[in-house]
């Protein structure tokens, strides 16, 4: 086939952060497939050097406006652990519950305006609203409102979470706060039920693509791991070494793109939801199984695109985890506690959190006066780069013979089935020379 | 008469004042029934050149994004700025303390970049330190209250209000203890409100995320520190986080 | 001599009972005073354990439950066409542990939102809510209550409770009380003892207060009359952050701004309410951008001059109950008057020519319907008559007049946007039909400047003190107009040339100063006035460009007056009206002085930031004046030595 192609898509629409896909055919042969981030590095370790430990999580939390609570429980963590502080059992669950907050959040963001609009053949959420899907629309805001109000009510924000803070909490929520957020969350599973039908009758707008991928994440025995866990790969098993996380996760630069690419064993891995329920799939929660499985979603399962389904079945499954949290928290009551004090010292704290994207890492250290000499983060968009680029390159001598438009559509699909975060990616420290 | 054409733009940013226009929830459904929306790149493939508003966040880091920033400039009638990167500079401003040269050494190593466009980078500036920009929306995040507010009054044709008073009438109309009494540095009253104080109402002193007001009297400062045992390194420390400038942090 | 009080007495346990059958029981909603933190405040009890009656202070005092901080006045729908709502609250309410200071400033409070031109928000709220008050137990260290005699009081309270040791006494203050004691408490009857200890009871709270004013209460005023230059005022206020912090505690400050919320369908929305302060820079501004007092030396100043002289002159009260409120927050500490009053008392008093208010001859009037919601209006006919001006003839949709005198102003409302205050250019009269002439200077001038015949607008008013035509029969006329100032003034000019009217009238001289040609407004009518017997009408603009044509003189207002022939016979019995912008007026009465007229003679009409109209928002406030209701028509020799008043 003798076909010329040239595909230039500048900032691709509807992801977070700005990012070309760039393809060139020439008589047939496929000279160039690049995915460029193109996004400005915004130097947040230059940012987080020298500041005290009090304002990390203030910083850090700017990284990202839809994970702002992911980076911002990822810093506390490697604060406190710099620190050694032990946080309270109440903190613990109180933390949960904005993690879960947050995935619910961004998940159904994701999926309601940034992904949906490609199964319904639309630009963007705004024309359906005319049309006979707008019950689904409302559905989806409904849910999305759902989450806010968690997060709110935990974090005292939901961008740029106000109140986690070394050592605990500025402010808790009462009895009655809780109580009757419990309630809209129950409301919240019938919902969720119905968006995962209307989802369901046009999943098969997603293509059936597999490539064999390592997948890295949390896992815990005790529960679908998003706030503690130990790292694991589906390729090498669990590694224990936290503070080593750079021995999984290496990272290299490409002349193309302003964020750096990852690899462990192959030569790229996926993180996010796909990836935590390749590895735990079996913690989920019972209304979580059942949606995965009205879906034929399996571990472990290769298909990127089925990323958008995982995070369908995270949401459902924050849903019940948030209501299990509640009653916990509410049977033991709640406590007016200060957060933990901190007594300041030299050290260094690694912090690992799954944010929606997938696993993040932060590492900081501090002198003797409590200020940051030096902070690294791995973010979970910069573990996927690699991955796209490759998955790219895997699937596009599978749908050249499509028209151009229809495979401008499915690279932007792939792209957007990662739902990356391209901003966050761009800013790093030491670069390891591979 | 037409619905005013409005488009959304990002630079350096962490796109979560964007966000909060999807935070409006059902209310978005209001909102564009009132305005076209016709570019807003985070949820939509559609793009056109003719608007009339442009709302842009994020900091100007590099050569490339003043050029997109001048070009936004000479197509829109209004811009406004939206959120504290674009409206002040924010955090993105804390790394301007160390030379380009250093931080971009730091980061990228002994990589050769000069040429590269992406890695051009100078200190960060705020959009009205290339364009013009005729109304600010402050906050970090921005108030989506406020975003309703500014959009309702410029479809109205009439100037926003926005407040030129302190956090602390705010902090007070909540009734909250003062952060001072619990021996925090609160940048409250310097600090312009139209947050509804919603970091002290948090139990976290302000961090001024929403600009100094001009000219601050701060002759009192000395007493403040005595009275409420605090240090001047931690306020100095504090101004730094959003409001960092050679000349103001004193 | 007055009979002496029921008073019952309660024990500590049978108290519990009695506040926990409120709060099931009463369907009132019942609020009490709740620890927060190391602070207390007033919040809605669930529980009688929940309660703090040994509470030294609360944040914010009880006077957010009458004037909330952010209250929605009511909510509009302009698809209807002209359709507002009150939102007024129709629940009822107990508040319980309100100590003596704040149940004074209550009473203070009930003195200025009561009035003829009274407030039926504040109203509704007064009468919904029971006030359960409480004795002092704990002083706060800030207080200095008892110097000011505000730390115990007699009245204003449906209940009160004084700790007695063992037992709590309740004096019953009104019949509510009474029934309230009688439903939901078991109570005995206070021995002569019990009596005894209650007044035993208060005396001794006396000596836990440290904080002590040396000024009388009485003699505030005269210590601030002689001190009004003093250097203090320059020292203090340098430090002062112009936070307002010590406005929004305070028991006795209840000034407030307006505000339109509006949806985005741009039709419907809600007017709030929420306080205000005059410490804040912008207090004062106006469309134009004119501030009127920008030197934080002046706000911070103001404050203790409403307190201590402006409100006593009006009011016969003192306004500050010594709560200590301010001290607390204000965080350079210069807020408190006790401090500010015993550093003044040091001083050796001198003789003040200064004086802050005028004599009050009339009482203020109440307003048709209430003194928010404004009344429905069409515009009739639209007139463009300059670049930035327009006329607009206006009809109050129930077609009855207006009803006001010259030199009156209306506050004319347009939903969504807001209020201007606009002075009325018609004569008063039983036409249904007003006039108006508006510059397009702000949001809401600007959006008239738009409209057209068949818009619904909202009008407040018609407010302010005018002109008395009496004042002028059988007198020489002396207009001195600059700008704006003629539109107001057109109607009685008008009237007092028609030729019904003509003999009960002298000579008239009118002077009129434009900026510029394209700004003279009514020059039709002007050359009528001209070729009128026995008057003289001169006109003259700042600047004229060479093409502009133009036959009057170019020079300042202040260049006409030369060409006066008024004789020195006749000059005693020459009345001056002066309105103009601010700049003008001290040049003018300069020339008017040197003519002769006596400052008894001189009519001016000032403009501050008029809001609410009816002397309760405190934005327009001269010293102790308030412009809407003393004003906007002043004799000058009233007002020429207030400091404020011409700077």
């Amino acid at each position: 086939m003798s076909k010329n192609m040239a595909i230039n898509l500048e900032h691709v629409t509807r992801v977070e952060g700005h990012g070309n896909i760039v393809l060139n055919v020439k008589k047939g042969t496929i000279e160039k497939i690049q995915w460029q981030v193109s996004e400005a590095p915004r130097f947040f370790e230059a940012m987080l050097r020298g500041r005290p430990y009090t304002e990390l999580r203030t910083i850090a939390s700017r990284i990202c406006g839809i994970c702002s609570i992911g980076h911002s429980l990822a810093s506390l963590k490697a604060t406190e652990d710099a620190l050694n502080v032990t946080i309270t059992e109440q903190t613990a669950l109180f933390r949960r519950l904005a993690i879960n907050a947050e995935n619910m959040q961004s998940h159904i963001l994701h999926l309601g305006y940034l992904a949906v609009p490609d199964l319904f053949g639309v630009g963007s959420v705004f024309p359906l609203v005319e049309s006979p899907h707008k019950e689904t629309v409302l559905k989806i805001i409904q849910l999305h409102r759902l989450s806010n109000e968690l997060s709110d009510l935990i974090c005292g924000r939901t961008t740029h979470p106000i109140r986690l803070i070394v050592g605990g909490f500025s402010a808790f929520p009462t009895k009655q706060q809780l109580l009757h957020l419990k309630e809209r969350l129950q409301e919240g599973i019938s919902i969720t039920a119905q968006v995962a039908e209307t989802i369901k009758s046009v999943v098969d707008k997603f293509p059936t693509f597999s490539r064999e991928t390592e997948y890295i994440g949390l896992t815990s025995p005790e529960e679908y791991a998003l706030y503690d866990g130990t790292i694991a790969s589906t390729d090498t098993g669990l590694f224990k070494d936290a503070k080593n996380y750079r021995s999984i996760m290496k990272e290299y630069l490409v002349p193309w793109s302003t964020a750096k690419y990852s690899k462990h064993t192959r030569k790229s891995y996926m993180v996010g939801a796909l990836a935590r329920f390749n590895l735990n799939s079996k913690m989920l929660h019972p209304k979580a199984q059942r949606v995965a499985k009205s879906f034929n979603l399996q571990a472990i399962n290769y298909n990127p695109f089925m990323n958008n389904i995982a995070q369908l079945v995270e949401f459902m499954h924050n849903i019940e985890d948030s209501i299990r949290l509640i009653d916990t928290i509410v049977d033991k009551g709640i406590k007016e506690e200060k957060p933990v004090s901190v007594t300041i010292k030299q050290g260094r704290g690694v912090g690992i959190v799954e944010v929606p994207r997938g696993i993040l890492v932060h590492d900081y250290s501090l002198d003797k006066h409590g200020k940051c000499t030096n902070a690294n983060c791995i973010i979970p968009t910069n573990q996927n780069h690699a991955n796209i680029q490759k998955d790219m390159e895997a699937l596009v001598p599978q749908i050249l013979h499509k028209p151009k438009q229809e495979i401008e559509l499915n690279l932007e699909m792939l792209v957007r089935a990662y739902d990356p975060c391209i901003s966050c990616s761009t800013h790093y420290l030491t670069v390891d020379f591979i | 008469m037409s619905k005013p054409r409005v488009a959304f733009f990002d630079f350096s940013s962490c796109e979560g004042c964007q966000l909060q226009i999807a935070n409006l929830e059902e209310e978005i459904l209001d909102l564009i029934s009132l305005v076209d929306v016709v570019s807003f790149r985070e949820v939509m493939k559609e793009h056109s050149d003719e608007y009339d508003i442009a709302f842009v966040e994020g900091s100007i880091m590099r050569p490339i994004d003043e050029r997109r920033l001048r070009k936004i400039r000479k197509h829109a009638k209004i811009v406004v700025a939206l959120g504290a990167c674009a409206t002040i500079g924010g955090i993105n401003k804390i790394r301007n303390q160390w030379p380009v040269e250093n931080v971009k050494k730091e980061v990228y190593g002994s990589e050769h970049l000069e040429d590269n466009d992406y890695f051009d980078v100078f200190p960060t500036k705020a959009l009205n330190e290339v364009v013009p920009v005729d109304f600010y929306i402050h906050g970090c995040p921005i108030n989506y209250d406020e975003f309703k507010h500014v959009v309702t009054s410029l479809a109205l044709g009439k100037k926003p209000d926005i407040p030129t008073y302190p956090v602390c009438v705010e902090c007070k109309k909540n009734e909250n203890i003062c952060l001072f009494e619990l021996g925090k540095f609160c940048l409250g009253p310097i600090t312009r409100a139209g947050c509804k104080a919603i970091c002290p109402t948090n139990g976290s002193p302000c961090d001024g995320c929403r600009g100094i007001l001009k000219k601050p009297n701060t002759d009192c400062v000395q007493d403040i520190l005595d009275r409420y045992h605090l240090t001047y390194e931690e306020m100095k420390s504090r101004c730094v986080l959003y409001n960092y400038s050679k000349e103001e942090c004193k | 001599m007055a009979p002496l009080p029921t008073i019952k007495i309660i024990s500590k346990r049978e108290l519990n009972v009695f506040i926990d059958n409120l709060i099931q029981k009463s369907k009132s909603e019942v609020i009490g005073v709740k620890a927060k933190g190391e602070r207390y405040v007033f919040a809605p009890l669930t529980d009688a354990s929940e309660l703090c009656l040994n509470y030294d202070v609360t944040i914010l005092p009880p006077k957010k439950y009458f004037l909330p901080q952010y209250e929605p006045l009511m909510n509009y729908d302009l698809k209807k066409p002209f359709k507002v709502e009150k939102n007024l609250q129709d629940f009822s309410r107990i508040l319980i542990g309100v100590h003596p200071y704040d149940i004074i400033a209550l009473e203070q409070s009930d003195k200025v939102y009561l009035d003829p031109q009274k407030d039926d928000f504040y109203d509704q709220r007064r009468k919904n809510t029971i006030i359960i008050g409480a004795d002092i137990q704990k002083v706060s260290k800030r207080s200095f209550a008892a110097s000011m005699n505000t730390h115990i009081t007699d009245s204003g309270f449906d209940l009160l409770l004084t700790n007695i040791g063992s037992h709590y006494a309740i004096t019953i203050g009104s019949e509510k009380g009474k029934k309230l004691l009688e439903k939901y408490a078991s109570t005995k009857i206070a021995t002569e003892d019990d009596r005894k200890k209650i007044e035993k009871t208060r005396e001794s709270i006396v000596s836990n207060y440290k904080k002590k004013v040396k000024v009388e209460k009485e003699q505030w005023s005269s210590t601030l009359v002689a001190n009004y230059d003093h250097a203090l005022w320059e020292e203090k206020s340098d430090r002062c952050l112009g936070c307002s912090s010590c406005t929004m505690v305070c028991p006795t400050c209840y000034c407030y701004d307006i505000k339109d919320d509006v949806t985005f369908s741009l039709k419907d929305g809600t007017r709030i309410r929420t306080w205000d302060g005059c410490l804040l820079h912008d207090f004062t501004k106006i469309s134009s951008g004119e501030v009127f007092r920008d030197d934080i030396r002046d706000r911070y100043r103001h404050r203790f001059y409403r307190k201590g002289n402006y409100l006593p002159a009006r009011y016969d009260f003192v306004a500050c109950v010594g709560c200590g409120r301010c001290g607390i927050a204000c965080l350079p500490d210069i807020a408190d008057p006790c401090d500010v009053l015993n550093e003044l008392s040091h001083l050796d008093y001198t003789d003040g020519t200064h004086k802050f208010f005028i004599e009050q001859k009339k009482k203020p009037t109440a307003v048709q319907g209430t003194i928010h919601l404004p009344r429905s209006a069409t515009i009739q006919q639209v007139k463009r008559l300059t670049e930035s001006e327009i006329y607009l003839q206006i009809e109050l949709d129930d077609k009855k007049p207006l009803g006001h005198s010259p030199g009156q102003f209306v506050e004319i409302s347009l939903f969504g946007i807001g209020e201007a205050p606009i002075s009325i250019s018609s004569a008063p009269g039983t036409s249904p039909l007003f006039e108006l002439v508006v510059r397009k200077v702000g949001n809401v001038t600007s959006k008239l400047f738009t409209m057209k015949k068949g818009d619904k607008v909202g009008i407040r008013g018609p407010f302010g003190n005018g002109f008395t035509i009496k004042d002028f029969e059988n007198k020489h006329l002396l207009f001195v107009l600059g700008g704006l100032g003629l539109p107001p003034m057109r109607s009685l000019i008008n009237y007092i040339l028609d030729k019904k009217n003509r003999q009960h009238f002298k000579d008239v001289t009118i002077l009129y100063g434009c900026k510029q040609p394209c700004q003279v407004l009514f020059l039709d009518e002007i050359k009528k006035w001209q070729k009128m017997e026995n008057v003289v009408c001169k006109l003259t603009v700042d600047q004229c460009e060479k093409n502009e044509c133009w036959a009057g003189e170019v020079g300042l207002i202040t260049t006409l007056f030369p060409e006066i022939k008024i004789d020195k016979s006749t000059i005693q019995d020459t009345m001056a009206i002066v309105i103009g912008p601010p700049i003008m007026y001290k040049f003018v009465i300069k020339c008017l002085q040197t003519l002769g007229v006596p400052d008894t003679n001189i009519f001016v009409s000032l403009e501050r930031r008029m809001k609410c109209g009816v002397g309760k928002c405190g934005h327009c406030q001269i010293n102790g004046v308030y412009v809407c209701r003393e004003g906007p028509v002043f004799k000058y020799n009233d007002i020429k030595n207030l400091p404020e008043a011409f700077e």
